[in-house]
């Protein structure tokens, strides 16, 4: 069995500092690694991202984040994740990460990720150059991800992105700006891998649950969807009945 | 010059924008008299900014506000993935 944590779209600045810590140090009890899919700060400074690392680093499970559009913003990205992984955190773009936990080995797969809408409503690769570049950058960042899924051997593999993979769990937000909140080559790339959860953000009026076109479990963890300080999934379940579809929820 | 019909939408790029804001997850809803402003921030001093730059730069423009401040308490369940 494993457990993980997860949260996204926390937006760290000073004013935070101090908020998430109570429950964050708690999470030995509950959880075995803590995933953070994207938009860690606010506006993407190194001061923002020590802001980030002073609240959920130096803990005492693996932090393994993506970096979200905010992160983005100062056009400080690199320094941010340098910020973040001298702090101990494993920042993953277009990369993969692979944890030992309790005999287990947990892959996690993770880009930033990018929009571009779904079937029915998605961009095309056609016309102005900006059009171009705009879905050359979606797909882009999806086969970097089905790589990074690809590229590990492991018991359990989770797909760690900030832009949303199926419009499931965009539910709640405007139709209007699907097309701005992810993009369905993501979902395929994540289907391309033995993928068991694909974890996301970005969508702060979303819904929680989704799937997959293949069936591979989406959860969309951005903080005002949950309305706590993470979610905890369990993987590899001694117990797990293989017939059941929908989720099933136990205490502590 | 902003003109009725953008009007929630130069609220919206204000929010996203500003370097004090940066909020994109703020909903902005035009009712008879007023705009609401629905969503969840971070902090109590992220959501009173917010309200305070809209009066600032649209003075005319009444609002109200029901964003709330997301809660951080420590998750009860565990869903078990399958």
């Amino acid at each position: 069995m494993i457990r993980i944590a997860a949260v996204g779209d926390v937006h760290v600045d000073k004013d935070v500092v101090g908020r998430y810590r109570p429950a964050l140090e708690e999470l030995p009890d509950r959880a075995d690694a803590l995933l953070v899919a994207g938009d860690l700060t606010r506006h993407g400074t190194p001061d923002e991202a020590r802001c980030f690392a002073k609240e959920f680093g130096a803990l005492a499970v693996p932090v393994v984040v993506v970096l979200g559009n905010h992160d983005h913003q100062s056009d400080q990205q690199d320094q941010v994740t340098e910020v973040l992984t001298d702090a101990g955190i494993t920042v993953l773009e277009s990369s993969a990460t692979v944890l030992e936990i309790r005999g287990h080995r947990l892959g996690i797969a993770g880009t930033k990720g990018f929009g571009g809408g779904f079937a029915g409503a998605c961009a095309s690769n056609f016309g102005e150059r900006e059009m171009k570049d705009f879905v050359g950058t979606s797909e882009r960042y999806a086969q970097a991800l089905e790589a990074a899924l690809n590229s590990v051997e492991c018991d359990a593999l989770v797909a760690l992105t900030h832009y949303a993979p199926v419009p499931e769990t965009l539910v709640g937000e405007p139709l209007e700006i699907y097309a701005f909140l992810g993009c369905y080559q993501l979902g395929r790339a994540i289907d391309a891998a033995p993928t068991a959860l694909a974890l996301h953000g970005h969508a702060h009026h979303g819904s929680e649950r989704g799937r997959t076109p293949g069936g591979v479990p989406v959860r969309n963890v951005a903080h005002p969807v949950i309305k706590q300080a993470y979610n905890v999934y369990q993987l590899l379940s001694d117990e797990v009945d293989a017939t059941l579809v929908t989720a099933n929820k136990t205490g502590f | 010059m902003t003109t009725d019909t953008d009007l929630e939408a130069e609220i919206q790029r204000l929010l996203a924008e500003h370097d004090r804001i940066a909020e994109q997850g703020i909903t902005v809803q035009r009712r008879d008299h007023l705009i609401v402003l629905g969503g969840e921030v971070e902090s109590a001093q992220r959501r009173d900014e917010i309200c305070k730059q809209i009066t600032a730069h649209f003075p005319d423009v009444q609002i109200t506000c029901d964003i709330g401040i997301t809660r951080s308490q420590a998750p009860s369940e565990v869903e078990e993935i399958s």
